[in-house]
């Protein structure tokens, strides 16, 4: 039989024919060159750059850094702090999503929300909260207890291992949280009472029957707490500087910052970015195997009412527990922050004759600050507002348009989501200081933005490709149909019904960037300082009142843009 | 309203041949019934119509209008063809009213304000929707949406009516409405209508002809469901229509035979190519009677009254049948009790090539 065209494609892409260019190629291929350009030339540029020097391939000083003891004790550590984070804060996890979600314990609505809390609150500033209160030399709580007791030591030493632990249980266990909780609401209640009736226990039910058909939701929170520990700065840079222990993500600062940004510098942090990376994807493939492992449908799209467990005589002692682990994990670090915020030098006690606004007049007259937070708002809401787009612009790539290699946009586009914010910033630089097209925005606020780009990409993809799904081609079919071309269709139909996934993710977005500091404590020039490069520095600097001081405000921003947020997006569910 | 023509129309996906060489001429004005199992190609025929996908070779004209030819190279985009399409899903936009959502096709032929309004109310009117004009898609019943999405089509005065398993989704009384409607509807505007459907009952209430469409993406029979019932073209067809037996047969010695485990005499007329072997006979369970004058006897494994007929399963040496009793022929000559043998009569018997490997009951 005769062919008459080359390849039939089944899609609306075919409908407009080939005669021009068409939206839809349009579409496709900036999709690969923004991509191109914001995720994959950084990333080549760190393999490339730790295993080639001008042009030559020298492993040396890889081979070099991978074997240097300090660098093997910063991978022991980051392995050990992740593996210890994961677990506790996976069993805390499931306990509270028990609790709350399960049984009968009171002022659930409440709870509900403060435990959510620190999920939005930036753990770097726990980990200064915590610091200031148990830092072995001159923690203020620490000092209370030896005058108390008239020890000899400092009795809680928080600048260790065990301290970065559980700094990062604190803020990482709502992951496993929120995912358990909301799995436990939608499962079928007749599971487990066709288990009671069948002759088991109530503790029987909940080892046999309730945790196993869990274990998906678990499994998937304990990654991201396992991935996002690997890669995290804050914590272990804020507490392990003092003694000396240092992860893969801190090492990577150091070692830039000691070499005072030179190019052999940023080399050996390339060098120690495929380290860690390698570290994070093996992190990545061990949990594909489990997740495959065991995946269960049982779990339904409909809510249903869950019975709940009578805790009689344990109530009130779950309940006391649950009240005091809220005010340690989020009451605590935020009125330690607030008051010495308001202390005239660091150090003095915590009297009412020894406060001041001082430090915040002083904060807010230095000229970063203002211009700090300034930055921020600029390139989290511009970051916001492309990704938004781009995001969207790539997820109806994949899923509408389905071009040859949507896989390869597919992986590209969540790429970054593995990889470190510390390691993605030396890509970054490496890129895009000169070296390629001369094009050079170091020390500039654009750098950073791209950086965020690259970040922060996959969050919104990944909504408008959820919202995208759900928008059945037959509609956009229907409208064409109806007498509307291509375009037309797209701007009548199919945007307006992801339009509040579009705003949510920028939301997703807008929020983490907004108090960002693991990036761009590798980008920042002199005037290009984020809010949480500013706070940092400032600490760094000893200037650990103002520090407070500016913490409180970031804070207070944080707090107000969420409750912004959370009416904006309760307000249009309905759509 | 005009005549539709597809001609040698052929479509793959990848090495997935869904149409092949497929010719079908619907006549203007009238209702024709695709009929097929699921994933036979009606869909992707529609598809093709709509301009939703692009056949390989071919042609598709509606009345003088040439739609799509592969060798001309013409391919008409999908908002030009005006076509009304009643989706399988409705596809009912759920962020417009049911008002916006009946206007949306008029808005893009860019009629003024007030004609628009006027003629989107009427088509309303016509589904019994008016009262609904100023609702959200997701307050309305799924029988309410999908009468949304054919006053969308009726809209416009599309050349051609493609209702695309509209009606799978209610239940048996609102099906039941929504056929009369649409047979009013069709007869109101003189519309031509392809309707696509895998349920032989609504086609056979709606159709005036009808198409039945075979597994491999081919024509299989197209005419009038009379002539589909009473002569059908090949086993394919009397298999799908209706509920059938098949019996193998084996030339013997002395005579036909029925293979049914044991071998039993058969005294009917066999058409000599069956003879030949490798046959089966097919019969209808309402073409097969009670008749103890018969030679051929079965006995009756169970009954069960299904209110306008008696339902029975009788085995014949090993092998069950299914046979249909009238109430009339159940008055006259009575029924036929469990565990009793009786005779049976074939009364308009077929004969097909058996299929391979395919169990026959």
């Amino acid at each position: 039989m005769k062919k008459y065209y080359g390849s039939v494609s089944a899609d609306l892409a075919a409908v407009d024919g080939r005669k021009r260019l068409n939206m839809d190629k349009i579409m496709t291929v900036l999709c690969f060159v923004l991509l191109m350009i914001i995720v994959v030339i950084p990333i080549v540029m760190i393999i490339y750059n730790a295993f080639f020097n001008e042009g030559k391939l020298e492993v040396e000083m890889f081979v070099q850094q991978v074997t240097e003891k300090k660098n093997l004790d910063a991978m022991k550590n980051t392995l050990v702090i992740a593996l210890l984070t994961t677990i506790l804060g996976t069993i805390m996890g499931v306990f509270y999503a028990w609790l709350l979600g399960r049984s009968d314990i009171p002022a659930k609505g409440l709870m509900r929300a403060l435990f959510n809390i620190p999920y939005m609150f930036p753990p770097f500033l726990g980990a200064m909260a915590w610091d200031m209160m148990f830092n072995g030399r001159s923690g203020y709580i620490n000092k209370w207890l030896v005058q108390l007791f008239g020890l000899k030591s400092m009795p809680i030493n928080i600048n260790s291992v065990w301290g970065i632990v559980f700094v990062e249980v604190s803020y990482y266990f709502p992951f496993v949280f929120m995912q358990v909780v909301s799995a436990l609401e939608r499962m079928d209640p007749t599971l487990e009472e066709s288990a009671r009736i069948s002759g088991a226990r109530q503790r029987q039910v909940i080892w046999k029957i309730t945790l196993p058909l869990v274990k998906p939701a678990i499994s998937a929170g304990a990654l991201l707490i396992l991935t996002t520990s690997l890669a995290h700065f804050g914590v272990p840079a804020i507490l392990g500087y003092a003694k000396r222990i240092y992860t893969l993500p801190t090492r990577i600062y150091a070692v830039i910052y000691n070499s005072g940004g030179s190019f052999d510098g940023i080399r050996q942090g390339a060098a120690l970015s495929v380290m860690l990376v390698v570290v994070v994807s093996a992190a990545l493939i061990l949990q594909n195997r489990i997740l495959a492992a065991g995946s269960y449908d049982i779990i339904k799209g409909k809510s249903m009412r869950p019975t709940l467990i009578k805790l009689r005589g344990a109530k009130l002692p779950l309940f006391l527990l649950a009240i005091l682990t809220l005010v340690l994990i989020v009451i605590v670090p935020l009125v330690m922050i607030v008051l010495i915020s308001f202390l005239k030098a660091y150090g003095l006690p915590l009297e009412l004759k020894n406060f001041t606004l001082d430090q915040y007049k002083a904060v807010f007259s230095m000229g970063g600050t203002i211009d700090s937070i300034r930055n921020s708002l600029f390139v989290s809401i511009t970051a916001g507002i492309i990704c938004m787009f781009l995001g969207t612009l790539v997820a109806y790539v994949v899923q509408k348009i389905k071009p040859k290699g949507k896989g390869a946009l597919e992986v590209i586009s969540m790429l970054p989501y593995a990889i470190p914010g510390t390691v993605l910033s030396i890509g970054v630089i490496l890129a895009w200081s000169g070296r390629i097209a001369g094009i050079n925005l170091y020390n500039t606020i654009w750098i950073i933005l791209v950086a965020y780009l690259a970040r922060y990409l996959s969050f919104s993809m990944k909504t408008s490709s959820a919202a995208l799904l759900q928008v059945h081609s037959s509609l956009e079919e229907a409208s064409r149909v109806c007498g509307a071309s291509h375009t037309e269709s797209l701007a009548d139909i199919t945007l307006p019904l992801i339009r509040p996934a579009m705003v949510s993710g920028f939301f997703l977005i807008f929020l983490p960037a907004m108090r960002e500091v693991t990036t761009s404590i590798l980008l920042y020039g002199p005037h290009t300082r984020t809010l949480g490069v500013q706070i940092y520095t400032l600490r760094d600097a000893g200037m650990i009142p103002q520090a407070a001081a500016l913490a409180t405000v970031a804070i207070g921003i944080i707090i107000i843009l969420n409750t912004i947020v959370t009416k904006l997006t309760r307000d249009r569910k309905g759509v | 309203m005009a005549n539709v023509t597809f001609d040698n129309i052929t479509f793959r996906y990848g090495n997935n041949t869904v149409l092949e060489h497929f010719s079908l001429d619907v006549e203007s004005g009238t209702i024709v019934c695709l009929v097929g199992p699921s994933g036979c190609g009606k869909t992707t025929l529609v598809r093709a119509l709509l301009g939703l996908i692009k056949p390989e070779t071919g042609s598709i004209t509606v009345g003088d209008r040439v739609l799509f030819d592969a060798k001309k190279r013409i391919n008409v985009p999908a908002e030009k063809r005006n076509i009304g399409i009643v989706f399988q899903d409705y596809a009912v936009w759920p962020h417009m009213t049911v008002l916006e959502n009946v206007s949306y096709p008029l808005k893009k032929q860019r009629r003024p304000k007030e004609e628009i309004r006027q003629r989107a109310m009427h088509a309303l009117e016509q589904v019994h929707m008016t009262e609904y004009a100023n609702h959200l898609p997701n307050q309305l019943s799924g029988g309410q949406q999908q009468r949304v999405a054919i006053a969308r089509a009726l809209v416009v005065d599309s050349d051609v009516l493609v209702m695309d398993e509209p009606i799978t989704n209610l239940d048996a009384k609102l099906r039941e409405e929504m056929l009369l409607e649409i047979r009013m509807i069709q007869k109101r505007l003189n519309a031509t209508i392809l309707y696509i459907t895998h349920d032989q009952q609504s086609a056979l209430q709606l159709c005036d002809k009808m198409a039945i469409m075979q597994q491999n993406g081919t024509l299989c029979q197209y005419g009038s469901d009379e002539e589909i019932i009473l002569h059908p073209a090949n086993r394919f067809t009397f298999e799908f229509i209706g509920v059938s037996n098949f019996i193998p047969v084996v030339k013997e010695p002395n005579g036909m035979m029925l293979d049914c485990g044991d071998r039993i005499p058969y005294a009917g007329e066999v058409p000599a190519e069956a003879a030949q072997g490798g046959y089966e006979l097919g019969v209808r369970p309402n073409d097969i009677v009670f008749d103890n004058t018969s030679p051929l006897k079965a006995r009756v494994d169970s009954r069960v009254f299904l209110g306008s007929e008696y339902n029975y399963f009788l085995s014949v040496g090993q092998k069950q049948i299914r046979v249909q009793q009238s109430m009339l022929d159940a008055r006259t000559k009575g029924i036929a009790n469990e565990g009793e043998t009786v005779g049976i009569r074939f009364l308009n018997a077929r004969f097909y090539p058996a299929r391979k490997g395919a169990e026959t009951a």
